[in-house]
């Protein structure tokens, strides 16, 4: 029983949730309330960018992934036209907001995985991320330890994430910025002959996007990794 | 940029971050519900960044990983993210502290009405 003041039982009512105004919920609203009060944008385009930020997720780009390992003539398009290729499954690099792109994103390119090659997205400089086709980049995905990292010890780090790759695989690490973003198509899998579109995209998860898993019939989440600090980030070298 | 800010420094005092909060209630969600709210008030400013001493997108990200391992290296994240944008915006003169001290004051009594 929850501690917070009444006595219903909420699993037979409602999901829990918390009952208590906290100081962030608070601040949101206020840097917010203020920003928009000074001109800085309008309450109009914080709606839109916030209704952006709640539908995006990782489907869209594991459908297409599931359509080009199903369809060659789609795979060719999605190598070739990637933006041509994410209208398919609903998804307007153009206008992925209705009103725009929230930064000056000009190109969108699908990295494919060979039996020889492995393809790993970071962005070194900020934390870039196809936001549309993948949704919200994960908070580790943000620390400056993996952005610093990856692109000096690859092996290394995807070794934190449990994907050991053999010395003969090479590791293309590729550095999104503001205008160029980039996701990973891995290869299929083993043990999925005959799977459906669907059951092949329940597979295909954030991670195997990214470049940090590899799909793996029977395992439909993420890694769960601790997020480390990085030290001194501001001034290390 | 890392100096201490009072008004946010209480806020980082009194703990409510959403861990804590999600096991005193129970809950599951793995981030606050104002997390999409605040991603929204990011990509406002980034697309508002030619505006006077507003940050563009890098110096707000630059800004917030500096802080974060910093001045509020002991909040989680999105935590973190929040009060390094806050800060952001106080240092860059963009929000005036005692205006921010006022409105959070007005913010909580509507809320609580």
């Amino acid at each position: 029983m929850s501690d917070h003041g009444h006595d219903h039982d909420h699993e037979r009512t409602v999901a829990p949730m918390v009952d208590e105004i906290t100081d962030f919920e608070v601040l949101e609203i206020a840097l917010r309330e203020l920003c928009i009060e000074k001109g800085i944008f309008t309450a109009e385009e914080h709606r839109l960018f916030t209704e952006f930020a709640e539908q995006i997720g990782p489907t869209p780009a594991a459908r297409l992934v599931a359509k080009a390992w199903l369809d060659p003539e789609f795979k060719k398009l999605a190598l070739a036209e990637p933006m041509t290729a994410s209208k398919e499954v609903g998804v307007d690099w153009m206008e992925p907001t209705g009103f725009g792109t929230p930064s000056d994103f000009t190109a969108f390119q699908i990295l494919e995985d060979t039996p020889t090659v492995h393809n790993v997205i970071v962005c070194a400089l900020c934390s870039c991320y196809p936001r549309p086709i993948l949704g919200n980049s994960p908070e580790w995905y943000r620390t400056p330890n993996y952005r610093r990292r990856l692109v000096r010890w690859p092996r290394q780090v995807l070794a934190e994430f449990g994907l050991y790759l053999p010395d003969e695989i090479s590791i293309h690490v590729q550095d999104s910025n503001q205008k160029h973003r980039f996701m990973v198509m891995p290869m299929r899998p083993e043990g999925t002959d005959g799977w459906s579109e669907d059951q092949l995209t329940e597979i295909i998860t954030r991670d195997c996007l990214i470049g940090v898993a590899l799909p793996k019939p029977g395992v439909t989440t993420n890694v769960i990794t601790d997020t480390r600090p990085a030290v001194h980030p501001g001034t290390a070298g | 940029m890392s100096e201490r800010i009072e008004a946010l420094d209480e806020i980082v005092e009194r703990n409510q971050v959403w861990p804590v909060m999600a096991a005193k209630y129970g809950v599951e969600n793995p981030v606050p519900p104002w997390k999409t709210s605040l991603d929204g008030l990011c990509d406002a400013l980034d697309r508002a960044g030619c505006a006077e001493d507003v940050p563009n997108f890098k110096e707000r990200r630059d800004e917030e990983d500096a802080l974060s391992a910093t001045v509020y290296a002991g909040l989680p994240y999105p935590e973190n993210q929040l009060l390094s944008l806050a800060h952001s915006l106080l240092s860059r003169g963009i929000i005036d502290e005692a205006e921010l001290k006022q409105r959070l004051r007005r913010i909580r009594e509507r809320l609580e009405a």
